[in-house]
């Protein structure tokens, strides 16, 4: 269980440790990969307390999404859409669902658990 | 067991990639607004120090351009005054040129004409009624001295080293010999000059009882060539 918490201490760590210079026009990619980590890992979190977790579809998702939405960004760019808008939009639509589920998940387990106490009171 | 292991170092994976980006973009994006604020803030600090440092070079140079225009000014006066004393000057060579003999002249004047006595007793010195050089001396030295600006004995013109010697019967004026009557021109103002030599005890009467023949004539317009080789 503390593998996973140690592993993004140690990425967390290892970004501030790297001082590398990226171009700023750069940033924006990263970002949008940003968002689309978060997007995959909350998908993931739902998925698990949903018992419907497939570690393959959640790490082949995790990577293809990132590199997904950078290059859709980097596309946009080069072709004068604003790609990265549609990107921004989907996943932070689908960062609130998620996160939305994943609350009313917890709460349901939570009250289900009070109810099991209360009977076995 | 070893399978929910291997879940786990995937996970671990996942979010070691996952830290890395939060943190990086974090970082970045931090020093990025950093950078483009302090960016912007220098600029305009810069620029402003810019300005201002123009506007006192500028305050400067205005400074400087009052001096030289003063210094301008003061120049134009001297060189007005310069004008006006290169004109006197070239007045006064003009002048000096003129009593030289280097130029010719020309102006109103006086004219005498000396001629030897004929009335002659037959007894007496032919040398008494001759005209002598010491007469056309006194004229000449008279003429000048009433302000003739330029004298000539018949037409030539006298300069400042010009001799006159008395040589037999005639008169030698700078080596060339004049016979009489001797006329001797003067330009300059002729009432003036005539009446200095037309003074009671004056060349006149002296050279009258010199039993010279003294004419004296008022030119209006009495021309000198300059004296060659002068």
């Amino acid at each position: 269980m503390w593998l996973p918490v140690f592993g993004l201490l140690i990425g967390i760590i290892l970004g501030f440790l790297v001082d590398l210079d990226i171009p700023h026009e750069y940033s924006n990619y990263l970002s949008i990969a940003v968002l689309a980590a978060f997007d995959t890992l909350f998908g993931g979190i739902r998925a698990h307390l949903q018992d419907l977790y497939d570690e393959v579809v959640f790490v082949t998702g995790f990577f293809f999404n990132i590199v997904l939405a950078a290059g859709l960004a980097f596309l946009g760019v080069h072709l004068g859409v604003d790609l990265y808008l549609a990107a921004i939009f989907v996943f932070g639509v689908r960062l609130f669902q998620n996160i939305a589920m994943i609350r009313r998940i917890l709460i349901d387990k939570w009250s289900n658990s009070r109810k099991k106490q209360k009977k076995n009171l | 067991m070893s399978k929910i292991d291997g879940k786990r170092v995937v996970l671990s994976l996942v979010c070691v990639v996952l830290g890395f980006m939060i943190a990086f973009s974090y970082n970045l994006t931090k020093d990025n607004q950093g950078v483009r604020e302090d960016k912007a803030w220098n600029q305009e600090y810069e620029l402003r120090q810019q300005l201002i440092e123009q506007e006192k070079q500028n305050r400067e140079f205005q400074k400087e351009l009052l001096q030289k225009q003063d210094i301008v000014s003061k120049i134009e006066k001297d060189l007005a005054q310069e004008k006006q004393l290169f004109f006197n000057l070239a007045k006064d060579t003009e002048k000096y040129r003129m009593f030289l003999g280097k130029v010719k002249v020309r102006g109103t004047g006086l004219q005498v004409t000396l001629e030897d006595g004929t009335n002659m007793d037959p007894k007496a010195n032919v040398n008494d009624y001759l005209v002598h050089e010491q007469h056309v001396f006194k004229v000449v030295n008279e003429l000048y001295i009433s302000g003739a600006e330029a004298v000539a004995i018949n037409g030539q013109r006298l300069n400042r080293d010009s001799y006159i010697i008395c040589n037999g019967p005639v008169i030698t004026v700078d080596g060339h010999q004049h016979p009489a009557p001797f006329i001797i021109s003067a330009i300059g103002d002729p009432d003036v000059l005539g009446a200095s030599l037309d003074l009671p005890g004056g060349i006149k009467e002296q050279l009258v009882d010199d039993n010279i023949i003294f004419t004296m004539e008022k030119k209006k317009n009495i021309i000198f060539d300059p004296v060659i080789g002068g």
